[in-house]
């Protein structure tokens, strides 16, 4: 009962000393860091290649014949060297140039149906997460709908009906033109992201619904909106940014596999995956024109998880100092 | 103890908060029963006064809290605010209501949001309420902020995780103040803090209740703390009320017998004093199913027959004390 009897006489302070403000712990950086580095090297670079590719005098355009002292060479004839670095196809295009060029088919189709996955998702998961009930129970069926359906079975009901509306014949309405490939696989690919990233805000928003500092928002008159979009998603972003860059990874493989299986983006575009299906009845000729689309496909896809994964510890040590 | 029973409430105009028979109750799943957190207790706060609310873990101080908020509305009672009834509000009207009274909670950190500014987390409710122009919100958050020792300018460009434990429930305080409530309601404050920063942070409400002529409820399980800053103390045992008396005469003479057994458990750094060998029997029992009449039956060392049939009722013993229970603890006068 003696424990704070005499709160009166105790000097009050009028500024508190201000702590040594915890820094956060500094975990090695060098060590931990290195892969993290190498990995947004990798992606930066392919970026910049594939966003300057016109102007960069090093990168063929895709559609180019390459010329051995003169001669084609169709079939595999120059393999990784000087002249092409990739070596060829099987229609005689520099591989490395390909690379490139398929990386901006990739990446757009993987961006874009992240960025599509992440605002829908993310809507899906915070009308969910914050006013339950009907809204949640409606919002869950519809995602684990989502989830229950095979992905590709998905994508190729929808590429085949699609392509199929869009002829002009007798008794077929020639409609959707407008919907060209790249859009639809990029469709198929935020369909397949929208489900986890929704339910994942789901459960991200309920338990942040819970803390006082959502209590005191609304006791000082704060209204459902202001309450979501300044005191809940401002915390989810995080981890959002690294869910975002694990989906990516996630739908670049998607997107190859997708285009190995033959529903790919329009012919003429060059995509990874598109190259690999084209070339790895070859491999025991001309390993080259496999092998890198796909060690390119690989790294990138580890690139983007390792960033994630960083992204992800990085915030983690932030609430954990908290 | 029960609590049912209004004997104790000053009258009405008296009052600048009456709850009568607050009744809260959760569903639990979808299984049809319920959990029992306020079971109709009636209290009521005058104005300029102190509160005490204590009770262990469970026993529905923070729920009655909240229910006075409206967040959640409690299933049944009134709860009479200022002369409106809170329970009848429109959504609206309530929110606009609410910022008379305030909360501050038990987790300094968990209050705050870790992704704002500490100013703009102050800010706030003004840029809700759009209050004034930019520079009078400005100045007006400054001036609460140094009111409650947090330098302004740190403020501005620190994030809640920045600063400390005492620091993050200042500017908690700070944000409440800054509506200019009537009443705050504080939610085991200090619990979280140690204990040579929960003084200060103590003296700090006692300071501004003085100078804003603020009511306060205090809620807490820390009877210590309780005793100095509260004019009232209303001890709260599963749902129900057991005691009410002024705060030096509760711990005077505490009457009920829960009341007696929490007061002998608070510890004494005496190694001389002797510790009691009385022991509160068992775990608090599930809310979900509380035990009939006397819902402190079973841990009672002096329950017998009558307080399984019939719950005790609030009754007077003299000096505004009052206690529910059907074999009270008799001092010698």
């Amino acid at each position: 009962m003696t424990l704070i009897t005499d709160t009166t006489s105790m000097t009050p302070t009028p500024l508190d000393v201000p702590p040594a403000a915890e820094p956060l712990p500094k975990r090695s950086r060098s060590k931990i860091h290195v892969g993290f580095w190498i990995a947004l090297a990798w992606v930066a670079a392919l970026l910049l290649m594939a966003i300057f590719a016109d102007q960069l005098s090093f990168i063929r355009l895709p559609t180019a014949a390459v010329k051995n002292h003169g001669r084609s060479t169709a079939g595999y004839k120059l393999g990784p060297g000087w002249n092409a670095w990739f070596g060829v196809d099987s229609t005689g295009r520099d591989v490395f140039s390909k690379v490139i060029y398929g990386a901006r088919t990739t990446l757009k189709v993987g961006l874009w149906s992240t960025v599509i996955g992440l605002l829908v998702g993310t809507f899906m998961g915070l009308i969910a997460g914050y006013f339950k009930g009907t809204y949640d129970r409606v919002i869950s069926i519809v995602v684990d709908i989502m989830l229950a359906v095979p992905p590709l079975v998905l994508a190729i009901i929808i590429v085949y009906r699609v392509g199929d509306l869009q002829q002009d014949r007798p008794g077929n309405p020639g409609i959707l033109k407008w919907f060209t490939r790249t859009e639809q696989i990029t469709v198929v690919l935020s369909l397949l992201a929208i489900a986890p990233l929704a339910r994942i805000v789901r459960a991200l928003t309920m338990s942040l619904a819970q803390r006082d500092f959502v209590l005191a928002a609304r006791s000082v008159g704060a209204k459902n909106f202001r309450i979501i979009t300044r005191e809940i998603l401002p915390n989810l972003i995080p981890a959002m940014m690294s869910v975002a860059f694990t989906g990516l990874a996630l739908l670049i493989s998607a997107e190859a596999a997708l285009a190995f299986l033959g529903f790919s983006v329009e012919t003429g575009t060059p995509t990874w995956g598109k190259m690999i299906n084209a070339s790895y009845r070859d491999m025991d000729k001309a390993w080259w024109a496999t092998l890198f689309p796909s060690l390119v496909l690989f790294l990138t896809v580890l690139a983007f998880n390792v960033i994630g994964d960083r992204i992800a510890r990085h915030y983690d040590i932030r609430e954990a100092a908290l | 103890m029960a609590g049912t029973g209004t004997a104790h409430l000053h009258t009405a105009d008296e009052a600048l908060l009456r709850l009568e028979n607050l009744v809260v109750e959760f569903p639990v799943g979808r299984t049809g029963l319920k959990v029992n957190a306020v079971s109709g207790i009636s209290l009521d706060v005058i104005p300029g006064e102190t509160l005490g609310l204590v009770g262990e873990s469970g026993c529905g101080k923070s729920t009655t809290g909240r229910a006075i908020m409206q967040l959640p509305r409690p299933t049944s009672g009134s709860i009479i605010f200022d002369g409106n009834e809170l329970t009848k509000m429109s959504g609206d009207s309530m929110r606009k209501v609410r910022t008379n009274i305030q909360m501050i909670f038990q987790d300094p950190i968990s209050s705050l949001n870790p992704r704002r500014k500490v100013r703009d987390i102050v800010m706030e409710p003004l840029m809700i309420w759009e209050v004034g122009t930019k520079a009078e919100r400005a100045a007006k958050v400054d001036a609460t902020l140094e009111e409650v020792g947090i330098d302004p300018k740190r403020a501005a460009e620190s994030q809640p995780h920045q600063f400390s434990g005492g620091q993050c429930q200042r500017i908690s305080i700070a944000r409440a103040l800054v509506l200019d409530p009537k009443m705050i309601i504080c939610d085991e404050p200090v619990s979280a803090l140690d204990v040579s920063v929960q003084a200060q942070v103590l003296n700090l409400l006692e300071d501004l209740k003085a100078k804003r002529n603020l009511t306060l409820i205090f809620i807490a399980h820390d009877l210590a703390v309780v005793k100095n800053i509260s004019d009232r103390v209303a001890v709260m045992y599963l749902g129900k009320v057991c005691e009410v008396a002024k705060s030096d005469d509760l711990y005077a003479r505490p009457t009920h017998p829960y009341t007696d057994l929490l007061l002998k458990s608070i510890p004494v750094p005496d190694p001389t004093v002797k510790v009691l060998a009385t022991k509160i029997l068992g775990e608090i029992p599930s809310p979900v199913l509380p035990p009939s009449g006397c819902r402190f039956r079973t841990r009672c060392p002096f329950a017998t027959d009558i307080c399984a049939k019939e719950e005790p009722q609030l009754r007077d013993i003299g000096g505004e004390h009052f206690i529910a229970c059907h074999h009270p603890i008799e001092h010698l006068a």
